[in-house]
């Protein structure tokens, strides 16, 4: 039987959720918020993904995510530019597209809107938690600025025995020094009730997000991937306002009707699918190709590493707890385990890795995790080359060719008697 | 070659290892020079560096991305083919993103009686000294465990001296670097440095003291030529090094990860040795992983000076993220100081082709 047969229209899917309307009304009044900072004199602090945002909004001070930008700017269709005016400054194509797009757009004083891009640092907030390419980035980005640069440090795990009291006491000591450095380069005290306040509510979001995750197991799965990865805005940037708790009040109630319902992002559902791991900003609309076959994204670990639960009778603890816990900081076998119990959990057909040239942290482990996952249950997977933000040298055609040949091997284990019949 | 004899012993390396463990040592690989080799050595085994060639690689494709760099990818693929089947055990510092991926994959892939990940904060302060001293005292205990015999902090002050004293000697090769006309090659330098990656540091030094006596007093090679530092990261091939000599360049300095990073400052030896230990691999070993990265300029344009370099050449690995972040500001440093740099990026190959020499000749040609 040919897949193509299966193919659904776009009509026929459920549509585009109403909250995720709700999330361009939070994100212009961010980059309104972010726009007038410097007129509202409250400090701009440049992040990586995974540094204590809480602690900024704690301090008043507006965060700004360059990984998010560049995402934006790739989905904006900016982004290759961009990442040639870094490469034409001597910064290598195989670098981080997020950093190239980001150093671009520094350079070029090109911003995702026709604009002149973000306003400038006033401090600039680095871990080590996710990758060490972020530390030399944000090195970079302090050579450019001049501003201060906070560095704290997350010793690497390479699994949840060998994390030891040692770790988190040496990354919560960094984030005591990390508010007095805050309170030096903001001239502001920090206000303890506050972020008690701020951890709280990203607890939760957090809950929420881990509830509307839980969500995602019903057949037919409620929700898309892309719904999934562009809902995350409120959890990475917002975490700690109470408009991302509202956000994903809502969002968890509209998904819960649909489950009650019975409504699945994809009506026929044949095939449920993991995404490993980044999206791919500049060609969103792929991961709806796999719906043209009645395939659905059910589970991802992407959104999970900006969920995590906190304590607000014990701030610092609780943060370096949920910093080191990172999903992406244990061994290839930790992270096979995390995917395993999703198979089961969500009734998983199969995986497909997206092996992103940008991220070879994210990427190094991609083919282990797919060797015991075939072992030791018999998954199969897909992978390709893509870059998450620069869409050079993306081929489309290739890629949905590899989708289509991947969809008819699910096609003939899951279904093999149907097949027999035709 | 006037170390010919360490070069041969360096590509030997894998039947001199394999003659020690029929004499029944037992051998721990290790990668990059953040590895604190004196536990190891206080230990009984004897610490051996994990290289790789770009050259054939095969196997390691099931198991990690072609945009990754060739020194992990070529050797995970000689591990994979059996080159280190005398090794016992494997330490993985913690240093890039890749290393501590190559970990897993080199785990579960190629079974050992002894692994160890060993996580190195990024940063040298007080609380990251703590903490890495903590470390090293699990690191200790599971080499004893491995071991089954108690590492005496004797054994540790003995394994520091054997090892600080190797450092000096080599320093002392350095050395003759500042000489109007240094008696031995970069080629030579490097090959001495590189023997003495994979055999016992007594058995090196032994080798070092007699290549040092073996020169004449105030011995000159009588080369002229545009005196050059190699800075960057690791490379298998000396035909490189080789290459640019030929094109009348005369190397007389290196900030190699397997060079002079390595063999820099030692161990104090009047403080508690596994504090001591921690404070030199965080604070002395300036690899790009470690902040701030302005420590790592300033030991580059301090040997410049010192050695009163005319140009850098610089060789970073494709796909080297640390590096390759840094690379455009050291570039423009080292430009604002008056030294032309001659900027490679490569996969490890191609040192011999038509084309990298062009490149070589026509630097070494601008800077005469």
């Amino acid at each position: 039987m040919n897949s193509r047969q299966d193919k659904q229209t776009d009509k026929e899917r459920a549509g585009r959720l109403t909250a995720s309307a709700e999330l361009s009304t939070l994100n212009e009044k961010y980059y309104r918020d972010l726009a007038s900072a410097k007129v509202e004199g409250r400090p701009v602090v440049w992040l990586t993904s995974l540094a204590p945002i809480e602690i900024v909004y704690a301090f008043d001070s507006i965060p700004f995510f360059p990984e998010n930008y560049a995402a934006l700017c790739s989905s904006r269709k900016v982004a290759s530019e961009l990442c040639q005016a870094a490469e034409s400054r001597g910064y290598s194509q195989d670098l981080c597209a997020y950093a190239r797009c980001m150093f671009g757009s520094i350079f070029e004083k090109r911003g995702a809107f026709g604009d002149q891009g973000p306003p400038s640092p006033d401090v600039l907030l680095a871990t080590e938690g996710a990758c060490t390419t972020h530390i030399k980035w944000w090195e970079a980005l302090q050579r450019h600025f001049k501003c201060p640069l906070v560095i704290i440090d997350v010793a690497y795990t390479v699994d949840s025995e060998s994390l030891a009291a040692h770790h988190k006491a040496y990354l919560a000591a960094q984030l005591r020094e990390m508010t007095l450095l805050m309170e030096k380069h903001t001239g502001r005290k920090l206000d303890m009730a506050k972020l008690r306040e701020v951890i709280s509510l990203a607890d939760r979001a957090s809950l929420l997000w881990d509830e509307i995750d839980d969500l995602r197991k019903a057949v037919p799965t409620p929700v898309s991937q892309i719904d999934v990865f562009t809902c995350l805005f409120p959890l990475v940037t917002l975490r700690g306002m109470p408009e991302a708790v509202d956000f994903y009040e809502e969002l968890r109630d509209e998904v819960k009707e649909r489950v009650n319902k019975g409504i699945g992002f994809v009506p026929d559902e044949r095939f449920r699918l993991i995404w490993d791991l980044f999206p791919i900003y500049h060609n969103m609309k792929l991961l709806n190709y796999f719906a043209e076959f009645g395939a659905a994204f059910v589970t991802d670990l992407y959104g999970n590493a900006f969920s995590g639960r906190l304590n607000p009778s014990d701030p610092f603890g609780s943060l370096a707890e949920r910093y080191l816990s990172f999903f992406n900081r244990s061994a290839s076998w930790g992270k096979a385990e995390m995917y395993k119990k999703r198979v089961r959990d969500y009734s998983v057909d199969g995986i497909v890795f997206h092996s992103n040239r940008s991220c070879r942290f994210c990427t190094a482990y991609q083919r282990e995790v797919g060797h015991i996952l075939k072992e030791e249950l018999g998954l199969p997977s897909l992978m390709f080359e893509a870059d998450m933000v620069d869409p050079r040298g993306f081929d489309a055609v290739d890629v949905k060719d590899r989708i289509q040949s991947f969809i008819e091997m699910l096609e003939a284990r899951k279904y093999p008697k149907i097949e027999k019949m035709q | 070659m006037i170390s010919s004899e360490f070069y041969e012993s360096y590509r030997n390396r894998h039947q001199l290892a394999e003659g020690w463990k029929r004499r029944g040592r037992k051998l721990v690989g290790y990668f990059c020079s953040l590895t604190p080799e004196e536990l190891i050595y206080a230990a009984g085994f004897i610490p051996v560096r994990i290289r790789g060639t770009a050259e054939n690689i095969s196997l390691a494709d099931a198991h990690l991305p072609s945009f990754c760099c060739s020194y992990m990818r070529g050797a995970l693929d000689q591990a994979l083919k059996g080159w280190y089947g005398y090794l016992d055990g494997m330490v993985f510092p913690k240093t890039c993103d890749m290393t501590r991926d190559l970990y897993s994959i080199w785990k579960r892939n190629l079974p050992l009686p002894y692994y160890w990940f060993l996580p190195l904060p990024g940063r040298g302060t007080d609380e990251a000294v703590e903490f890495t001293v903590h470390e090293l005292g699990l690191f200790r205990e599971s080499l004893e465990d491995f071991s089954e015999n108690r590492i005496e902090d004797e054994s540790l002050d003995r394994a520091i001296r054997i090892y600080n004293q190797n450092r000096s000697l080599v320093r002392e090769v350095y050395e003759l670097g500042k000489r109007e006309s240094p008696p031995l090659t970069g080629s030579d330098v490097f090959a001495v440095e590189i023997a003495g990656l994979v055999m016992p540091k007594e058995e090196h030094s032994a080798m070092v003291r007699n290549l040092l006596s073996g020169l004449p007093e105030g011995s000159n090679s009588g080369r002229s030529g545009p005196r050059l530092m190699v800075t960057g990261n690791n490379f298998e091939s000396i035909e490189l090094l080789e290459t640019i000599e030929d094109c009348g360049g005369r190397i007389v300095i290196n900030d190699l990860d397997t060079g002079s990073r390595y063999y820099g400052a030692g161990v104090a030896e009047d403080r508690e040795p596994m504090r001591a230990i921690a404070e030199r691999y965080l604070r002395e070993v300036r690899c790009p992983c470690k902040h701030p990265a302005e420590s790592r300029l300033e030991r580059i344009l301090g040997l410049a000076q010192s050695y009163r370099v005319k140009g850098v050449v610089m060789v970073v690995q494709k796909y080297c993220d640390t590096h390759l972040y840094d690379r455009p500001w050291i570039e423009s440093r080292l430009r604002e100081e008056g030294l032309p740099v001659l900027s490679i990026e490569h996969s490890d190959t191609g040192w011999t082709s038509g084309r990298f020499r062009t490149m070589a000749q026509a630097f070494i040609e601008m800077l005469e």
